[in-house]
């Protein structure tokens, strides 16, 4: 359903028709403009100083010209049959606005990088001037009916072609992004992604892709893993974006399992980077480093078992007091339980305690995993590309994520995820129905901590060291923001949270002295503007927003939830 | 509605920004300075917290490097090749420490780096620089084990060949701590520790030689750095009535401690290593840290004749922070790469093809540096043992005594 | 025994402390069952009105009488943080999941403490400080005044420090206010009321928002006042104060029965005693400062697990 706002007539009949030439004057301008030398100055945001040899850039912002043609076609013009699905008008507004943006920042970034206004080239004026024509256009196109796009089908083949190339475009996006080394390129790339993601959600085209995921949901999760399965190989043996990547794995890996205690059961646990910690620790002091305190040298498979049931053990004994009273106490607990795991690290050096952790300085120098002969340490080659050492831990990460994945989904769509969900919602209520709502809370805490255990017995191997400061409060609440940010609950939300809050630090080193304060800033922006994530289960979604009459509606008709 | 709020904010910016900017000349920074010499580039990175708590720190070791080879490549000290410096951000934390020396690892025209601060990060950065075989230089981990590996007490083997480090360990201060000590006519001492590797090591140092000597240590505590109040270990301590209390720590800890020390009435002077040598350890201390004591490494670098030309070139350099403690180490953990690079890149092709060579050259460099004789041992250790204490008169540190740990 | 008193001492003038803090999160609680998890922050915010308003209108003067400033520094500074918190970030979640604004407060500490670290001498994105602040990135000593931070008091082996007494009566008088203002004035009446029973309350006509901005500015008159003592005593502030002295003092609030004003005070008490004791006399590699913190929580977890309600006993426990 789409909603067409009350435009006054007299406004319908001055501008509607100038909006279409004016808004092809506009992306024609904008596409030439790009075509044209921007810059002076060769130094800076690439070369954009070479006209009719268009920088990246430029080919972004000719890029956004073609979409608003296209979509200006579809509007009126030889591609009206597309024009009948897709809301252009909307569409148009969002890409324009985003053009705009991208083309002001773009004179921001030459101006600043270069050292004055006077660096700009008349093609980049010509491309803004395109930008601002293109916006005054998309202000008077005309909102029309359109039909609901998601009723919309291709054929079956069609329709998984469109799922492998949206992951292609992922995988290569991606690749790309990082290995974007100027913040400014990086920034912009962002906005062009983020300004086509915003169009296609105008368009209905994100709603008519749920569908087809929806119905194509195996090939999706096989695309995804595809996609995550081949990153390495765009790489060129490069290890330093692996080493990111890997991070943001573990990182990702332990939201997961965060978020089958809070986000599907509910609990609020201020304290679980401490499972992390307790399986690194079991990882490290197990390992066959000089530093390690234990003798038992078993294989690492057995150290991750090990790893998973400390963590699930320390899970139950600060669960089974906790968890009978309410979930403020529990959120408290936790936090304290989560300084009690440091402290303790931080001091069962010899001196106080026995020495099991070497306090303060950790456990260092831990070796890389071996698998009979196969060394993470070591460079592989496949298929002529040669894999480095983060890549082989990207991969073992990849296989525990996968692992992680399964556990939740079946998790989730059991009886037992149903209990969680009815004692998230009202836990009075949900006992009244013969929901075991200690055993399942006690369960949802024992499996998340196991899941984190086993991911930090890896990490220890990967980060080589293992030291007290590595688990801080601060870490969980990263950890409890990924799943905030990306969708509570979700998948597809969490790995998304995940990867924005490790990837955007690392790509935007300039405004790192701010990186807290914008973090807590967005944790209560969150909460008060979009609670459910940018990725909403949408049940979830109706439960922060109870009094949407027609959001309970579209819940109610979709007979599945959308959870990838 | 959306696109309109973020137009609303982001257009007035833009105006302002582009208004801001617009006073601006047309660069000529085209013709680059390095490339049109046909210079070949070699990189010098450092790492370092360059934001954070400790980036006043960080941010005088890169700059101090920056004027190393600023200074060298002023006078083109490797004929056909110049410097260059690429300084990474480790936040003092292990995870991101790792993906710099990572980022290092990958670039080949890398021939160094100095770095990191944390000795908890360097464990961390260690082994990844080592498999590139690219040298590290630290001006400031003091942890023993980073060079002669998890027994360096009973038996030191070197753990890495590419690390390096231009400052003294822990193994040396403490012992020179207690021997002034116990000369002054100090002979009973409670010693509190924070528990990390520099404060531990110096305290199990200064134990050691102190009780050799014949003192006496009354009592040993340890305090939580995150902790600011003292209280419950001084009250521990006041009854064995020390003469002295030496502390293993660093200065936001130590200065507090002295303070309330002396309001608590344990009016005895507190010593430490050069992790309290720090004007804010006065100001934190207030009026009554007068007397307190503190040993650094090297003779003052405002005494000696190069260390007074390093700050005065660093002040001159303009640089927006100040050199810090490990300025003067840092530039000479970049000399000493420099020096090295000037043995063996000579004829090389790239900088890749040498690493190997710049390893075993950085081993055999000796140069006179602005902290004194720079050198390195067989673990890779500095060999530069002359020692300096300090001593807090009328707010600030004066040196008492410089003299060579024997 | 000295060491025994001397310890005693200590503990009482640090549950001194944790009690004053703990009465923020006791009165919010009661009367809108959210932990404000933020309020840890509220009282680092408050040491650092107090060193502002020294620094700023009083640089270098060490006199009694700037103390009173100090003090008033302390209570503008959290109590303004305070209201507009619940303003902006809870008042809007009032009717949200749980979770919402628990998440929210995370929020909220993070960004003060950030505020304050990256912001308290000069404006964002510019470097104009007209008073010649301190960085606030590393610890700040916090100014001296003669007659509360002199030379300690000794009797017999006991070293009673001054700035302990002006803790232990800061609190022996602020319990006193509240009491009286909780019994004896309407709007104390009124907040009683809410917490009993809010819906009700309002259709007897009290404004139930001004009752909660009255309880969240309440607590953070008395974190302001604990800031300032905080800081007399350890002679040095900074931007992480706030983290575990809230935790603390809500493990204070939890111990004393949540919700309950006296409960809070006892408990603060409590667990600064508890402290001390655990400092000295837990023997072997398991006693000493190191372990302190983790008695304490570890005295949080027993009593949630055998007596929930508190020493006390709290308003109302949620049992599951």
């Amino acid at each position: 359903m789409i909603r067409i706002p009350n435009i006054p007539e007299s406004v319908v009949v001055k501008h509607g028709p100038k909006a279409w030439p004016l808004g092809l004057a506009g992306a024609g301008l904008l596409i030439f403009g790009s075509l044209l030398s921007w810059s002076f100055d060769p130094q800076v945001l690439g070369d954009l100083s070479i006209s009719f040899n268009p920088g990246a850039l430029q080919i972004m912002a000719i890029a956004q010209g073609l979409l608003a043609i296209i979509l200006l076609l579809a509007d009126k013009g030889p591609l009206t049959s597309l024009g009948q699905w897709a809301d252009t008008a909307l569409a148009l507004r969002a890409l324009a606005t985003w053009a705009l943006l991208f083309m002001a920042i773009v004179l921001v970034a030459i101006t600043v990088e270069a050292g004055g206004l006077v660096n700009i080239e008349p093609g980049g004026w010509i491309a803004f001037l395109g930008a601002v024509l293109l916006f005054a256009a998309s202000r008077l196109v005309l909102p029309r009916e359109t039909r609901d796009l998601g009723h919309a089908r291709l054929p079956g083949w069609a329709e998984i072609l469109v799922i492998v190339a949206l992951m292609a475009a992922i995988l290569f996006g991606t690749a790309y992004a990082l290995g974007l080394s100027d913040a400014w390129e990086f920034v912009l790339f962002l906005m062009l992604v983020t300004g086509v993601v915003i169009t296609g959600i105008r368009a209905g085209f994100l709603t008519w892709l749920g569908h087809v995921t929806t119905r194509h949901k195996h090939v999706l999760m096989l695309a995804a893993f595809a996609v995550a399965f081949l990153f390495p190989f765009t790489q060129n043996g490069s290890d330093a974006n692996m080493s990111i990547a890997s991070q943001v794995l573990i990182f990702a890996a332990a939201a997961m399992g965060l978020n089958i205690v809070v986000g599907l059961a509910g609990l609020l646990d201020l304290g679980y980077i401490a499972f992390l910690g307790a399986g690194a620790y079991v990882g490290a002091t197990m390992s066959t480093s000089a530093f390690a305190t234990i003798g038992w040298k078993p294989p690492f498979i057995v150290v991750m078992l090990v790893g998973g049931c400390v963590s699930a053990t320390l899970g139950l004994i600060i669960g089974a007091p906790t968890l009978r009273v309410s979930g403020d106490y529990l959120a408290i607990v936790t936090l304290g339980f989560g300084e009690i795991f440091r402290l303790s690290m931080f001091n069962l050096d010899g001196n106080n305690g026995p020495n099991l952790t070497h306090g303060p300085n950790g456990v260092p120098a831990i070796p890389d995993l071996t698998f009979g002969s196969f060394n993470f340490g070591d460079t592989h080659t496949l298929l002529g590309i040669p894999l480095a050492r983060f890549s082989n831990y990207y991969f073992l990460l990849l296989v525990l994520i996968a692992f992680i994945i399964l556990v939740f989904a079946r998790l989730n769509n059991s009886r037992i995820g149903r209990g969680w969900v009815a004692i998230r919602e009202d836990e009075k209520a949900a006992e009244a129905m013969g929901v075991n709502v200690f055993g399942l809370k006690i369960l949802a805490f024992v499996v998340g901590a196991f899941l984190a255990g086993l991911a930090g017995t890896i990490k220890a191997h990967q980060d080589v060291s293992v030291t007290p400061d590595q688990y801080i409060f601060l870490e969980s609440a990263f950890l409890l923001a990924a799943i905030v940010l990306g969708g509570m609950g979700t998948v597809a939300g969490v790995l998304i949270g995940a990867v924005i809050l490790k990837l955007l630090p690392e790509k935007l080193r300039f405004f790192a002295d701010y990186r807290l304060l914008l973090f807590g800033l967005l944790l209560v922006l969150m909460m008060r503007f979009r609670p459910e994530g940018l990725v909403a289960s949408r049940r979830r979604q109706l439960e922060f927003h109870e009094a949407d009459e027609e959001l309970a509606v579209r819940v109610e008709g979709d007979i599945a939830e959308v959870v990838i | 509605m959306h696109q309109r709020s973020v137009l609303r904010v982001g257009a007035p910016l833009i105006i302002a920004a582009l208004a801001l900017s617009a006073c601006g000349s047309r660069s000529d920074t085209g013709s680059g300075s390095g490339a049109s010499s046909g210079n070949k580039i070699a990189i010098i990175g450092v790492m370092a917290p360059l934001s954070g708590d400790l980036s006043a720190l960080g941010l005088g070791i890169q700059h101090s490097v920056e004027l190393a080879v600023k200074e060298a490549n002023a006078s083109n000290a490797i004929p056909g090749w110049t410097l260059q410096v690429e300084p990474k951000d480790d936040e003092g934390k292990p995870d991101v420490g790792k993906n710099a020396a990572t980022a290092f690892a990958a670039e080949p025209n890398v021939a160094g780096v100095v770095g990191n601060l944390n000795s908890n990060v360097a464990q961390s950065t260690q082994p990844v620089l080592a498999t590139a075989k690219i040298v590290q230089v630290s001006p400031a981990n003091t942890n023993p084990t980073l060079t002669k590996g998890a027994d360096f007490k009973t038996a030191p083997k070197r753990t890495y060949d590419t690390y390096f480090r231009t400052c003294t360990t822990d193994a040396i201060q403490g012992p020179f701590a207690a021997q002034y000590m116990f000369k002054a006519g100090i002979t009973k001492v409670a010693t509190i520790h924070d528990k990390k590797a520099y404060g531990q090591g110096l305290v199990e140092a200064f134990t050691g030689e102190f009780t050799k000597l014949g003192g006496t240590i009354v009592d040993a505590e340890t305090i939580n750095p995150d902790d600011s109040n003292y209280q419950s270990v001084i009250t521990k301590i006041k009854p064995m009535s020390p003469q002295g209390v030496y502390y293993g720590g660093e200065y936001p800890q130590a200065g507090p401690l002295s303070q309330q020390m002396k309001a608590a009435g344990l009016n005895v002077p507190l010593m430490g290593g050069d992790g309290i040598y720090d004007p804010k350890f006065i100001v934190l201390g207030g009026a009554t840290s007068a007397g307190d004591l503190a040993t650094s490494v090297g003779a003052p670098t405002d005494q000696l004749a190069a260390g007074k030309k390093f700050l005065a070139d660093y002040a001159a350099a303009g640089y927006k922070d100040p050199a810090a403690a490990y300025g003067a180490y840092s530039f000479d953990a970049a000399n000493s790469i420099i020096n090295a690079l000037k043995v063996s890149l000579k004829g090389a092709k790239d900088v890749a093809s040498v690493r190997q060579a710049t390893i075993d050259a950085l081993g055999k460099v000796s140069f006179e540096g602005v902290t004194g004789h720079v050198a390195f041992d067989q673990y890779g250790d500095s060999t530069s043992r002359v020692l300096t204490v300090y001593k807090v008169v009328s707010g600030a540190w004066a040196p008492v005594s410089t003299e060579a740990f024997k | 025994m000295d060491t025994f008193v001397q310890q005693l001492v200590n503990g009482l003038t640090l549950g001194s402390l944790y009690a004053l803090i703990a009465v923020g999160y006791t009165v919010v609680y009661g009367i809108l069952q959210l932990i404000n998890f933020a309020h840890g922050e509220i009282f680092m915010i408050g040491a650092f009105g107090a060193l502002t308003t020294s620094l700023v209108l009083f640089r270098g003067q060490t006199g009694l009488w700037v103390l009173p400033f100090m003090i008033i520094g302390a209570i503008i500074a959290s109590v303004g943080t305070a209201v507009l918190m619940e303003r902006f970030a809870y008042r809007p979640l009032r009717n949200a999941p749980r979770l919402a604004p628990l998440i929210t407060a995370i929020g909220i500490s993070v960004f003060l403490q950030e505020l304050v670290r990256l912001n308290y001498n000069h404006l964002p994105f510019t470097s104009w400080n007209p008073f010649n602040l301190p960085d606030a990135k590393s610890r700040i000593p916090f100014p001296q005044i003669d007659v509360v931070t002199g030379p300690a008091f000794q009797i017999g082996g006991v070293t009673i420090q001054r700035s302990a007494i002006f803790t232990v009566g800061a609190l022996l008088m602020c319990a006193a206010l509240l009491w009286y203002f909780i019994n004896r004035t309407k709007t104390g009446r009124g907040m009683q009321a809410v917490s009993q029973d809010a819906d009700t309350a309002r259709l007897m006509g009290i404004n139930v928002d001004r009752i909660i901005v009255v309880a969240f500015a309440l607590g953070a008159v008395l974190a302001g006042i604990a800031g300032v003592a905080q800081g007399l005593q350890n002679n040095n502030i900074d931007f992480r104060m706030g983290f575990l002295a809230g935790l603390k003092a809500f493990t204070a609030a939890v111990l004393g029965g949540i919700g309950n004003i006296q409960g809070a005070v006892v408990g603060g008490l409590v667990l600064g005693i508890v402290e001390g004791m655990a400092t000295q006399y837990i023997p072997g590699q398991f006693g000493g400062s190191p372990w302190k913190d983790v008695w304490a929580f570890v005295l949080l977890i027993l009593v949630l697990v055998f007596r929930p309600q508190g020493l006390l006993g709290a308003k109302a426990v949620d049992r599951a």
